[in-house]
């Protein structure tokens, strides 16, 4: 039955949201629970060693010796029980009778049956293969293909059941607004009985959050009368489904605002999908980013790496330009920041950073010409549009101006010249280039010594690697594939700067599909450190096939490293810490420091 | 195929149009115009302003977002020369209420239908009867059936295009942006159109 390559950690949620200690040591979620130590002041400084957390890691899984998962299915099954589930707000879970996939009209489980006993990786092939069109290209964004997919399936369609993954969203008539999969006006029918679903329970005066069938997962996010609706049997935890939910709402505000709302007052009937026209790829270039980029799920912006001095050019004008009356002044190369800068008071939260510039690199237009176009920033205020001035000064690199005034075109394209002048004679643009092409950190050149302190750096990111082999012998180990200890991947969140680093893929995590379950892995990991009721967890270690994977969370950080699945506990933990050194040590190059105060 | 029908010069003699909020550094040799587009979504509207801005024709359609701002010169036979400044709108309905915002003291406004694709040639008579209303008083019409080279598919016949613009007083022409068909001409016969700064010698006597 369960065919998930790496144990579920949280177990069902929905039937059981208080578990019993049993329940932690079936997730083995390796957590420190207390209040005074989890709540407390700041008694951890950014340097604390992970040594001491590793000794409640022992406390707390006394039972089975090692505080290691070791592939068991516990977790997973648990939560299948219950055929169906709602989850209810406030009243008892109940559980109906066992109900096969395919009684709903769903049969998306057919086509998976023959594959689950071998194991989710064979499914997840074929998915990559079909979805993203891809194989051998190192570069999973290059390789995606925007665009709507599918358009002629409907839910009469085998091939679209079999689809691992469906968003839609739908008025709270039942009609149908965006389908990630086939043509929405064929799906009037399926979305009518969503619609039903929902309206059914909430006329119970409840709300349907989740519903379990065999391997999928439905969830379902209402907001006003708009309805989003998942469905998916990539087993990841409901937390990430649903906050991929809020990401497509919001994406959807950012084009047309909360006022919508309004038309459905109007009309209970009304038809979005006009309203929506033309933005198919600006969703499924969103969807896409769910299996790539860290920051749909971290809610973390991150930066591109560059000379502190270089970033302080670009802070500069555009600072110079912000207080001519620009609310926001934004810098980016493809998804990655440069510098951004308010407005007194304005604050820019990383969602929105997200949204906006997946909008902008989705919409082709933008790099033909300077544009100028209304748009919402969903947490900044969802009510009204702003108007943004986009202009493309290389093919990767682009510039985000936003007011509030619709006549202010000309001023902004004025500031655009001003700050091209600036970039070009600093030679910002040509450092973003290069950046670009030299990537960021990397593990295998993760210091193998602390540096000195006021150390200056190598030309890449601090890149202090001694050709011979260290005393702990690292490198024997692991025949140098990846990093120091078997590191093969990291992300560093900054808390107090609401950005992320993460590491460069290298080998043996080359391929998207690697790459893809990398991201899948640390996003489960993600929720389930950050899971409500027996959350917030301080470390967990935990073992399977593909990895190692070891998160560390403290008030200042969350790291999370991926490693060689037989790499040993001591040393990887040894490595994390260099890795937060490492990340302090080059903190002026990978993120941007000092900007005005952000208080998101 | 490609037709254009010559009206009554309906500029001459008129005052200078406005040239948008950037103050128009026009004088009777270097004019520059500010010119929007405005039709459905897909007519090409984009198509014809990269084809007269950039030469080039991109088969695969991009969505344009908000609106793009591009700007061509082009020098006419009298040895003037005409600066547009053209708005290439959005043709998608949740922009519709911000055509305002670029239609605004626009001297020019070309309004594009597809020949193959009768709702657009009724879009196109929708965004006429707004300018009429609510555009520059002594703005310059142009009315423009696109996709000139897809006769075999036509749905929206020459004189129906012609029979309309007449009616409207405006310019009309077919054009494609994938052949490059009439689109200079396009471009040259609205410059002609223009109504033409005071001679200098009025304002040499202030």
């Amino acid at each position: 039955m369960t065919s998930e390559t790496s144990p579920s950690v949280s177990g069902d949620e929905a039937s059981d949201p208080k578990p019993s200690p049993e329940d932690q040591l079936a997730s083995l979620a390796l957590s420190e629970t207390d209040g005074p130590a989890s709540g407390s002041p700041r008694e951890n400084n950014r340097h604390n060693e992970i040594e001491s957390a590793e000794e409640e890691v022992q406390t707390n899984s006394a039972a089975p010796g090692l505080a290691v998962v070791e592939n068991s299915g516990e977790a997973v099954r648990r939560g299948r029980i219950g055929g169906v589930l709602w989850a209810r707000t406030n009243s008892e879970p109940e559980a109906d009778g066992p109900e096969s996939p395919s009684s709903s009209g769903y049969a998306g489980e057919r086509g998976s049956s023959s594959a689950s006993s071998a194991g989710s990786g064979i499914y997840e092939i074929a998915e990559v293969r079909d979805d993203e069109v891809v194989d051998g290209v190192s570069d999973s964004q290059a390789a995606w293909v925007p665009g709507k997919r599918h358009v002629d399936e409907d839910d009469a369609s085998i091939s679209w059941r079999k689809r691992k993954k469906h968003y839609f969203i739908l008025s709270n008539s039942g009609k149908p607004i965006y389908s990630r999969h086939g043509d929405e006006h064929k799906l009037a029918g399926f979305s009518a009985t969503l619609q039903a679903i929902i309206s059914f329970v909430e006329n119970g005066g409840d709300r349907v959050k989740l519903v379990r069938a065999g391997k999928h997962q439905v969830v379902f996010l209402v907001k006003g009368p708009i309805y989003l609706v998942c469905i998916s049997c990539t087993e990841e935890p409901y937390e990430s489904l649903r906050m991929q939910l809020e990401l497509i709402y919001g994406q959807m505000l950012l084009i047309l605002t909360k006022s919508v709302n309004r038309c459905f007052e109007k009309n209970p009937k009304f038809d979005m999908t006009p309203l929506l026209g033309g933005t198919d790829v600006v969703f499924s270039s969103l969807i896409h980013s769910f299996s790539w980029n860290p920051a749909t799920f971290l809610h973390a912006y991150t930066c591109l790496p560059l000379a502190y001095a270089t970033r302080q050019a670009a802070g500069a004008i555009l600072q110079d330009v912000a207080d001519s009356g620009v609310l926001f002044a934004i810098l980016m190369c493809k998804h990655k920041v440069i510098s951004l800068v308010g407005a007194q008071k304005a604050s820019l939260h990383p969602d929105d950073i997200l949204l906006l510039s997946n909008f902008v690199m989705a919409s082709e237009s933008f790099r033909t010409s300077e544009s100028f176009s209304p748009i919402c920033l969903p947490r900044y205020n969802p009510m009204a549009f702003l108007y943004a001035y986009v202009h493309y000064f290389d093919i990767d690199t682009y510039l985000m101006l936003l007011t509030t005034s619709s006549e202010a075109f000309y001023h902004l394209k004025d500031c655009r010249i001003r700050i091209e002048m600036v970039l070009l004679k600093s030679s910002v643009l040509s450092e973003i280039q290069r950046s670009m092409l030299d990537g960021g950190m990397r593990v295998e050149e993760l210091p193998l010594d602390p540096l000195p302190r006021s150390g200056s750096f190598s030309p890449h990111l601090g890149q202090h690697t001694l050709p011979t082999d260290s005393p702990d012998g690292f490198r024997e180990l692991y025949g140098g594939i990846g990093g120091p200890a078997g590191l093969w991947h990291f992300i560093y969140r900054s808390i107090f700067l609401d950005q992320y680093v993460s590491s460069e893929f290298s080998a043996p995590i080359s391929s998207p599909r690697q790459q893809k379950r990398l991201y899948r892995a640390y996003q489960k990991l993600y929720a389930s450190m950050h899971e409500r009721g027996i959350g917030p967890h301080k470390t967990q270690f935990r073992r399977d096939e593909n990895y190692v994977l070891l998160c560390w969370v403290t008030q200042d950080f969350e790291l999370y490293a991926a490693f060689d699945p037989l790499a040993d506990k001591a040393l990887a933990i040894k490595t994390c810490n260099r890795v937060c050194q490492w990340v302090k040590d080059v903190e002026n190059e990978i993120f941007l420091l000092g900007a005005s105060p952000f208080s998101w | 195929m490609g037709c254009s029908s010559s009206l009554p010069d309906r500029s001459s003699g008129r005052l200078v149009g406005p040239n948008g909020e950037n103050g128009g550094a026009s004088d009777a040799k270097n004019l520059r115009v500010k010119l929007v587009l405005l039709g459905d979504s897909g007519v090409g509207k984009s198509c014809i302003v990269l084809r007269f801005v950039r030469g080039q024709f991109d088969p695969t359609s991009k969505v344009t977002v908000g609106a793009s701002f591009l700007s061509q010169t082009i020098a006419l036979q009298d040895s003037t020369t005409v600066k547009f400044e053209i708005w290439d709108t959005a043709g998608q309905e949740r922009y519709a209420a911000l055509a305002p915002l670029y239609y605004r003291g626009a001297a020019v406004a070309v309004i594009v239908y597809d020949i193959t694709s009768p709702d657009t040639f009724n879009k196109a008579q929708y965004w006429v009867k707004e300018l009429q209303k609510h555009g520059t008083p002594d703005i310059v019409l142009a009315l423009v059936g696109n996709k000139a080279d897809l006769h075999e598919k036509r749905e929206v016949s020459v004189q129906d295009g012609m029979d309309y613009a007449e009616k409207n007083g405006m310019f009309f022409i077919e054009t494609s942006a994938k052949t490059a068909d009439n689109i200079n001409q396009l471009f040259e016969e609205i410059a002609k159109r223009l109504p033409r700064p005071a001679p200098p010698s009025s304002s040499q006597n202030p």
